[in-house]
């Protein structure tokens, strides 16, 4: 069994805190990622979890057992680091083999570990050769293969696809998710990049200065995000945000922009949107519901029309990505590259509300969840 | 002090798995090129082991341990590798080493003698040729035997009568690591003082790693042989627990 447990872990260092008073459950086998701009705290939750850091409050459960003041070498983890580690007087058998030869496991034992996790890896041509002469990404596998041998109920990764180029860090995921499948182990990741957390993730947690902003699935957080935070982390562009007014007619509510109405879906909880009535809350729209037609699946009562200036266009092959402006306030819509908008141009763009985010905004928080 | 730090954890260009083999001389360059600081370690454990005379056959054979591990680019532990090969063999090695000791000395002496009076009697260079080519053929054979032995543990019977074979169907190879440590030590001959430092550093390893290069694809070859797997097989005569 390997489900670990946070219970109000915090690091301090002299009078600044860190990570503050953390509470996580990771499921045994689970693959959990922690995600989050830089210094919020997730490589330090990662190191405490791994003994690198010495734990300032809280409690630490691995297995069902407390291990804030075990050593690191006895809590039967294994890291990955960012930037490999690998001892480069070494031979790649060797890095591998280090750990359980400081175990002092029989000879035939660590070559039979040694091999088997050279042939997942598919890293057994490499055997005899030193760190040097590898590529980032066999580095990467060697590291991954040195952590495997020891056969840990926990891997813990920090970013460590953060030094891989952009196609060998998407090759590189599908391996490490297919790895985790095959050694049914618990996976603690550590990334600032959403789309590998959203990729990889059975559940994300999402990090802001020292605390847990959501936990959740992918799907949900990228659906349901509680907080503008974690909506404008989580999805390539980032949400767009505007202030808007709420206004009753009839049995519905509408949005005011800039003079634009913006339909709220029936399907919204009237009962969280009715005390913002005649107030300012936060609209968030993704920018794939920004759309130059109207969508024929989508019902017309949650359509309503969006016109902007074009600032710039930039094509990325399957899309265009339209940055607009409208109201004083810049937007991103994901459009068709069959779309031909100059700069300059006025667009006529349709808004699709269905999967709208209101947020109070003083508290930024979602009203809706 | 980037640099320093960038000499050891630099990018690398990467090792292709499906790139061509090298084969021939660019592998034997290749591979010194990598294990060279390996086979300076290795010459220098040779020589501490060797300064008893006594133990020179031992030293021998546990060196060519080692470098059969370089010639087919497995991992070792050298030291524990030599040491646990140095006291595996050493009895082996020495009886071994007593014996091709002595026919190379008296093909040497039978040389020497044949060559003296042939001068003289012409009909003596018949024997002088059968004496040259015998000693050298023996030399042959001892390259072999010693990368057999290390190779795998056979009978001696067996072991002798495969570096026979493996001397007779590619005698080319072993003639050739010969010569290259010939070369060797004549380079330090003609070079001294400048080569002072060859022995101390590379001629033993480095012809040790010549030679197992050398014979290590007919060593393969008569290691395939029905002898070979038979012998291999067959429990020790004296070993009840095998039965």
């Amino acid at each position: 069994m390997a489900s670990i447990a946070l219970k109000k872990l915090n690091k301090s260092y002299g009078a600044l805190t860190v990570v503050h008073d953390i509470d996580l459950e990771i499921a045994d086998k689970e693959f959990i990622i922690l995600v989050g701009p830089s210094g919020c705290g997730k490589s330090t939750t990662l190191r405490m979890i791994a003994g690198l850091e010495e734990i300032s409050g809280g409690e630490l459960v691995i297995g069902g057992d407390l291990m804030n003041d075990v050593p690191s070498k006895d809590r039967d983890i294994a890291m990955v680091f960012q930037n490999y580690a690998l001892y480069p007087h070494m031979t790649v058998y060797k890095n591998m083999a280090f750990g359980l030869q400081l175990r002092k496991a029989p000879r035939d034992f660590i070559d039979s570990q040694v091999q088997d996790a050279a042939k997942i890896l598919d890293i057994t041509h490499l055997l005899n050769r030193k760190p040097k002469a590898l590529s980032g990404g066999q580095r990467q596998r060697v590291a991954l293969g040195r952590a495997m041998v020891r056969n840990p109920a926990v891997f813990l990764l920090d970013e460590p696809l953060s030094n891989l180029d952009a196609k060998l860090r998407g090759t590189m995921r599908a391996e490490i998710t297919k790895l985790h499948k095959r050694l049914d182990a618990t996976f603690i990741y550590v990334t600032h990049d959403q789309i590998e957390a959203m990729t990889m993730a059975d559940r994300i947690v999402v990090m802001k200065d020292g605390h847990i902003q959501q936990v959740d699935t992918p799907q949900n957080l990228y659906d349901r995000p509680v907080n503008m935070f974690v909506a404008g982390f989580i999805g390539a562009p980032q949400m767009n945000m505007m202030p808007s007014v709420i206004e009753r007619r009839g049995d519905g509510y509408f949005a005011l922009f800039d003079g634009r109405e913006l339909p709220l879906p029936a399907h919204f909880d009237s009962s969280r949107i009715a005390p913002y009535e005649g107030r300012e809350l936060i609209i968030g729209v993704r920018p794939e519901n920004l759309h130059e037609l109207p969508p024929a699946d989508i019902a017309p009562e949650n359509l309503a029309p969006f016109s902007a200036v074009v600032e710039l266009a930039e094509p990325m092959g399957s899309e265009v990505h339209l940055n607009i402006v409208a109201g004083g306030r810049s937007f991103i819509a994901r459009v068709s590259p069959r779309f031909k908008a100059a700069i300059g141009d006025e667009v006529k763009l349709v808004i699709d509300t269905t999967n709208m985010q209101l947020f109070d905004k003083e508290t930024e928080r979602s009203i809706l969840y | 002090m980037q640099w320093l730090r960038d000499m050891w954890t630099k990018e690398g260009p990467g090792i292709p798995k499906n790139a061509p083999k090298k084969s021939g001389l660019a592998l034997f360059a290749d591979t010194l090129a990598r294990e060279w600081w390996e086979m300076v370690k290795l010459n220098i454990l040779f020589i501490l082991t060797a300064l008893f005379v006594v133990t020179i056959p031992a030293a021998i054979v546990a060196t060519a341990r080692v470098s059969v591990t370089f010639v087919e680019d497995r991992n070792s532990y050298l030291l524990r590798d030599y040491v646990e090969a140095f006291i595996r063999y050493f009895w082996r090695a020495t009886a071994w080493g007593l014996a091709f000791t002595l026919a190379v000395g008296v093909g040497v002496f039978s040389i020497a003698t044949y060559a003296a009076t042939a001068r003289d009697n012409l009909v003596l260079a018949v024997p002088l040729t059968i004496a040259l080519v015998a000693t050298v053929f023996i030399a042959v054979v001892a390259c072999h035997l010693v990368v057999l032995m290390v190779m795998r543990d056979l009978p001696p019977p067996t072991l002798l009568r495969l570096a026979t074979i493996a001397s007779v169907i590619r005698p080319l190879p072993a003639l050739a690591a010969l010569a290259f440590v010939a070369v060797l030590w004549l380079a330090h001959i003609v070079f001294y003082p400048v080569s002072v430092f060859m022995p101390a550093t590379l001629n033993f390893s480095l012809g040790m790693f010549a030679v197992a290069f050398g014979v290590h694809r007919a060593a393969v070859m008569v290691l395939t042989l029905p002898m070979a797997t038979q012998a291999h097989r067959e429990p020790h005569a004296g070993d009840a627990t095998h039965i």
